[in-house]
């Protein structure tokens, strides 16, 4: 894996774990997003969270909060950025395979462990339009 | 570059190089054969024998090389095939897996148990477990006893319900060991965790104690390991032994080297949020050069690689460290807490370390700890 290189992980992980994008610093209540969507457990050692803020039903801004290893930095900071500006309908499509490739493909045994941020981002939408719903309703 | 990974490996003594290097083109021949050279390189080999009996207290005869800590550990799991294993999950994979494969219900028992622990230096009690393996009445008669020597005698003369063996990995040069005074029945060792070359260990045998080797089919060793004699290597752990000795490294690791580790405890705790220390580091309680702390809401790999992106290199038992996507085993048995676990990092120091590296770690430690605490998903406890 990544014969050549310097690091363990690829260029891209490595740039996004050291300077990672969207990152949300601190208190989450400094930042008004309107839906947030959760996965994975501390006790596995990765969790992650997602915040959006949706404008004409699309992902205007995303911050993101993890819990976990350098390619599960990453991989959440490249979601973020594959995120951003999507239809709700594009971004609930972004599955592991599409983060990883963008990634140029983490180590096989952190692929299932690490890229969980796509299923709190479909949290989030799920959140979000459940919150549209009942106040539309 | 901060090195402080010595408990995984040191990096190897120039005095080791050199003597490697020289050997390389003195003693080439296969140690087994009855020529000039040959009998030279044997020279060599029995000369690293009786010093390393000498600084652990045993007999030259009693000492068997191999090809590291791992091969020696599992050597003596093999000859306790079948037989009743007690160790703990605080030990290495080598001895903590191979017991659970091949341990049965015989008597005699075996009790495998680490004088210093890999990722904590925690020191444990060996005069319990040898004193519980003298309370067990010998079985009458057992395969393990059976062994007759060429001439028709008896192999095991030392017949015992239970025997010891610790894995003294971590321990050599880093605190006195001595085997006898140990009680112990067999012992591991590692030349490249002193300095020595990768790939060279030895295995204590108590003299009459049951043995099975684990490679058969040469005569080296007395027929109790198999194998050409890696001359080259042996000759780089002499010097690394030398050297130990001379220096007497584990006065030095006392008196210096536990300053740097005790400096970076107090710095780490006072001066890092969430920090705690999964290492004991009163005196006698540990090792005085291994320190292992956890950082609340931060997990081990992150901090390890971004330490190393600053130039420090350390280790952790968290997740997924080494392919592996469980937490430190060792940490999960002593903490019971998966998210320290998680959490943890390991600064192992050697004899080159100075003020500067605990001041190189607490330069940059803080700020991470600090960032991955900040993007956690994990709130801090307010203390």
């Amino acid at each position: 894996m990544n014969e050549g290189q310097d690091w363990v992980y690829s260029d891209i992980v490595k740039d996004h774990f050291l300077h990672p994008r969207n990152y949300l610093m601190g208190d989450e209540s400094k930042f008004k997003y309107d839906a947030m969507g959760i996965v994975g457990n501390p006790i596995c050692g990765d969790q992650m969270k997602m915040y959006i803020v949706v404008e004409d039903g699309k992902i205007k801004d995303i911050r993101w909060k993890t819990y976990g290893c350098a390619s599960a930095i990453a991989s959440t900071s490249a979601l973020s950025e594959l995120a951003k500006g999507k239809t709700l309908d594009e971004a609930v499509a972004i599955s592991a395979k599409d983060i990883d490739e963008f990634l140029g493909n983490l180590p096989k045994h952190k692929f299932h462990c690490s890229i969980l941020g796509h299923d709190a981002l479909r949290e989030a939408v799920d959140n979000y339009k459940k919150k549209v719903g009942t106040e539309n309703g | 570059m901060t090195y402080l990974d010595y408990a995984a490996t040191a990096p190897m003594l120039p005095e080791v190089m050199e003597a490697m290097h020289e050997a390389e083109r003195k003693f080439f021949a296969n140690a087994s054969a009855l020529h000039t050279p040959g009998h030279l390189a044997m020279n060599e080999i029995e000369e690293t024998r009786t010093l390393l009996a000498e600084l652990i207290g045993a007999e030259p005869e009693e000492i068997i090389f191999t090809s590291g800590s791992s091969e020696a550990n599992n050597t003596v799991i093999r000859t306790f095939e079948g037989h009743r294993i007690e160790t703990s999950p605080l030990e290495h994979h080598s001895i903590f897996v191979a017991a659970e494969k091949y341990a049965g219900e015989k008597l005699p028992k075996l009790f495998s148990v680490m004088l210093a622990n890999n990722e904590t230096g925690d020191i444990l009690d060996l005069k319990k477990v040898v004193d519980a393996a003298r309370e067990i009445p010998a079985p009458k008669e057992d395969e393990l006893f059976a062994a007759k020597s060429d001439f028709g005698k008896d192999l095991v003369t030392d017949r015992r319900g239970g025997y010891v063996h610790s894995d003294l990995t971590q321990a050599l040069g880093k605190i006195p060991v001595n085997v006898k005074e140990l009680g112990l029945d067999y012992a591991t060792f590692s030349a490249h965790k002193i300095g020595g070359p990768v790939g060279v260990g030895a295995l204590y045998v108590k003299k009459g104690v049951p043995f099975k080797p684990l490679i058969i089919g040469g005569n080296q060793e007395k027929k109790r390991r198999s194998g050409t004699y890696n001359t080259v290597g042996i000759i780089g752990f002499k010097a690394a032994l030398k050297k130990m000795r001379d220096d007497k490294t584990w006065e030095k690791y006392e008196r210096d080297v536990r300053k740097l580790r005790d400096a970076l405890a107090k710095r780490i705790l006072d001066e890092i949020p969430g920090s705690s220390l999964n290492t004991d580091i009163k005196r006698g309680k540990s090792l005085p050069n291994i320190l292992n702390a956890s950082f609340q809401a931060a997990e081990g790999e992150s901090i390890q690689l971004y330490l190393d992106a600053e130039g420090v290199i350390v280790s952790t038992g968290s997740a997924c460290a080494a392919g592996d996507i469980k937490p430190s085993h060792v940490l999960m048995a002593k903490t019971n807490d998966a998210e320290v676990a998680h959490s943890s990092i390991r600064f192992s120091f050697g004899l080159d370390n100075t003020e500067k590296d605990v001041a190189k770690v607490m330069n940059v430690l803080p700020g991470i700890i600090d960032r991955l605490q900040k993007i956690s998903t994990i709130k801090m406890e307010a203390k």
